[in-house]
């Protein structure tokens, strides 16, 4: 009986939705209006470069979009201009918020990550998108990191010690871990590296740096036993020593980072050797 | 077979030439021809996984270095860098050459020669000279005792660099005045 | 029924065998050809061309300390002497010039040697400017030799360095 007056119930309810649909409709001065938001448009200027077109030199071109229909972030707009206007725009990217350093480009004259990066939202001014600097660049805003990877991988960044602990794992006092703050955040997204100008005359042979930070993050390992093999493989005119303590690794970090400061910590220490 | 496989047009055919067979596969055969047709105007090439570096650096050759200090935003980082190997080559360039030349003409380019000289110059010229001497003179010497302060590990800090060098560039400021003024 | 599972064994192992060894075949020849590779495209210093793949590190050169950090404390020591040395310009006059000057005179130059030496390895390094480095590079030593030659018959015929700047100083 129940049930049978509920299903009556849904009938009815299903049929007069309409009715009331139709009647609402013709009252809209009830509804809250949608804010219309003002277009605010902005220019960006995105550096292109086509492999396909290998003649044709690398130009900036130019797109307008409306900032109010868009993300706050530098990787929001690009991300936009891909959708909307030019699918062939190329870039990295991959997490968003600031933890793979997939997106690591030169905004406005500094590297950092599109994706931490605000869009400047005076729309009188352009904005200008450059690929990391002195890179051979594979497409567009993709540069070529092959060399930036091998060199990290020069640094054995690994634990190495040939006497682990009888038993469990190796133990490090709070303090030896407390020397490491500041030095494994490091996400490798190369800004530091393609800032530094010693990196920019002679990074085929100058670690750069984001390999010297990490070489230094193995080095005072408490648990490391291989420090000095580390530090003996930098004792030459090239790997370490073209740091001419710019500190434009420090200023550009989009992690707030200072491998200035660790690559002098790493002379001093040989200084002391 | 063989070659249809190779430029990728085996399952499109095969899908092709079963779709009329199907009991109600007319709605599905058209997007299946489509598919074949498109796939026929794509070429592909076969190649052996050890051509794959030759690819790769027939297109590095080509590529662009991305453009550096012509965009990078200028920073009292490295800007001071610069400076500091500028001034100091200028200032050494200076030193190299007048005791060359007077190893070579030690009869032009003695002292008294070149007090006389710069004894005759006007006075304006004087003083410009001097700036010129002093202003790079007090850079160098005092980024220079910066760079020795971080080298023993004072300073290295974002905060650091920047308060250093704000101090350095008022220092200069004062001591090219001293220097050239008040000397 | 043991018998075709022996038959099908050894048949799996036949083909096994015969694929592991082409398969390994074929890696040899890809190395071969990558080493073909390497002299149709040799390593270029910068780039483009690197050395190996992305997942082989880069080398480092052998280490020398001359070259590492006794070359860059003997750079700082030697900034660091030019520190009091300067300060004593100004302050001494007269008598001290002499011992001031052939000691300020080494030392400015050394510290200019080692400094133009730096630029060039960081914008002429020979690895990159194979003809015009290395020409940088011992033309610059000539021009120091040439300079301590120099200061020194200044500073003994003449009137010395510190005396020169600041006779031209208040000239």
């Amino acid at each position: 009986m129940q049930a049978s007056v509920s299903a009556l119930r849904a009938a009815t309810k299903r049929v007069s939705r309409p009715h009331t649909r139709a009647f609402s409709s013709t009252l809209p001065a009830f509804q809250a209006e949608p804010l219309q938001k003002p277009i605010l448009n902005k220019e960006f200027k995105i550096y292109r470069w086509n492999p396909d077109e290998p003649s044709k030199k690398p130009t900036l071109q130019s797109y307008t979009i409306d900032l109010n229909q868009c993300g706050p972030m530098i990787l929001d707009a690009l991300i936009k201009i891909k959708n909307d206007i030019d699918p062939t725009l190329t870039f990295r990217r991959s997490c968003r918020e600031g933890i793979c350093g997939s997106c690591a480009m030169n905004i406005n004259g500094q590297n950092t990550l599109a994706c931490l990066c605000r869009i400047d939202r005076n729309s009188s001014k352009d904005t200008k998108v450059y690929p990391l600097p002195h890179m051979y660049i594979v497409k567009d805003l993709v540069p070529d990191l092959t060399q930036f990877y091998q060199q990290y991988k020069s640094i054995e960044p690994y634990l190495q010690n040939d006497n682990p602990p009888e038993k469990g794992e190796f133990i490090q006092s709070q303090e030896d871990r407390r020397k490491l703050d500041g030095l494994y955040e490091c996400i490798l997204c190369a800004c530091c590296s393609t800032s530094c100008p010693s990196y920019w005359w002679n990074q085929d042979e100058y670690l750069g740096p984001a390999t010297l930070m990490q070489a230094y993050r193995w080095i005072i390992d408490s648990r490391d036993a291989k420090g000095a093999q580390r530090k003996e493989k930098l004792q030459n005119e090239m790997s370490m020593y073209r740091c001419h303590t710019i500190f434009n690794c420090a200023r550009t970090c989009p992690k707030g980072l200072n491998p200035a400061r660790a690559i002098a910590e790493i002379k001093l220490q040989l200084a002391a050797d | 077979m063989l070659s249809t496989r190779a430029v990728g047009l085996g399952p499109s055919l095969r899908q092709a030439a079963f779709a009329p067979a199907r009991t109600h596969a007319l709605a599905l055969s058209r997007p299946a021809i489509r598919m074949a047709l498109t796939k026929r105007a794509i070429q592909t090439e076969s190649h052996p996984p050890s051509a794959a570096m030759e690819i790769l650096n027939k297109q590095r050759l080509k590529r662009p270095s991305s453009p550096h200090f012509t965009i990078y935003e200028p920073q009292l980082t490295w800007i001071g860098s610069i400076f500091n190997r500028a001034t100091g080559g200028a200032l050494s360039a200076l030193l190299y050459s007048f005791s060359l030349a007077y190893l070579f003409f030690p009869g032009t380019f003695d002292s008294a020669h070149i007090i006389e000289f710069v004894a005759g110059l006007p006075e304006g010229v004087k003083y410009a000279g001097k700036a010129l001497l002093a202003a790079p003179f007090a850079f160098h010497s005092f980024n220079g005792i910066r760079h020795l302060l971080w080298d023993s590990g004072k300073f290295l800090t974002l905060k650091g660099a920047y308060s250093s060098g704000y101090a350095v560039l008022g220092a200069t400021a004062v001591g090219t005045a001293y220097l050239a003024f008040a000397m | 029924m043991a018998s075709p599972l022996i038959l099908r064994s050894s048949l799996h192992r036949a083909l096994a065998q015969r694929y592991f060894l082409s398969a390994s075949r074929s890696a040899l020849q890809v190395r071969n050809e990558s080493s073909q590779t390497q002299t149709q495209f040799p390593y270029i210093p910068g780039g483009p061309i690197y050395r190996g793949t992305v997942n082989d590190p880069t080398s480092f050169p052998p280490p020398s300390r001359t070259h590492g950090s006794y070359h860059w404390a003997f750079e700082r020591l030697l900034a660091a002497g030019l520190v009091p040395m300067t300060v004593a310009a100004f302050a001494t006059s007269g008598s001290s010039y002499p011992v001031l000057d052939g000691i300020l005179g080494i030392s400015l130059i050394m510290h200019s040697q080692i400094g133009f030496d730096s630029m060039l390895v960081d914008y002429l390094h020979k690895r990159k400017f194979p003809i015009i480095g290395p020409i940088a590079t011992w033309g610059l030593r000539a021009a120091t030799v040439g300079t301590m030659v120099g200061i020194y018959q200044f500073n003994t015929n003449d009137i010395g360095l510190t005396e020169l700047i600041a006779k031209v100083w208040t000239a």
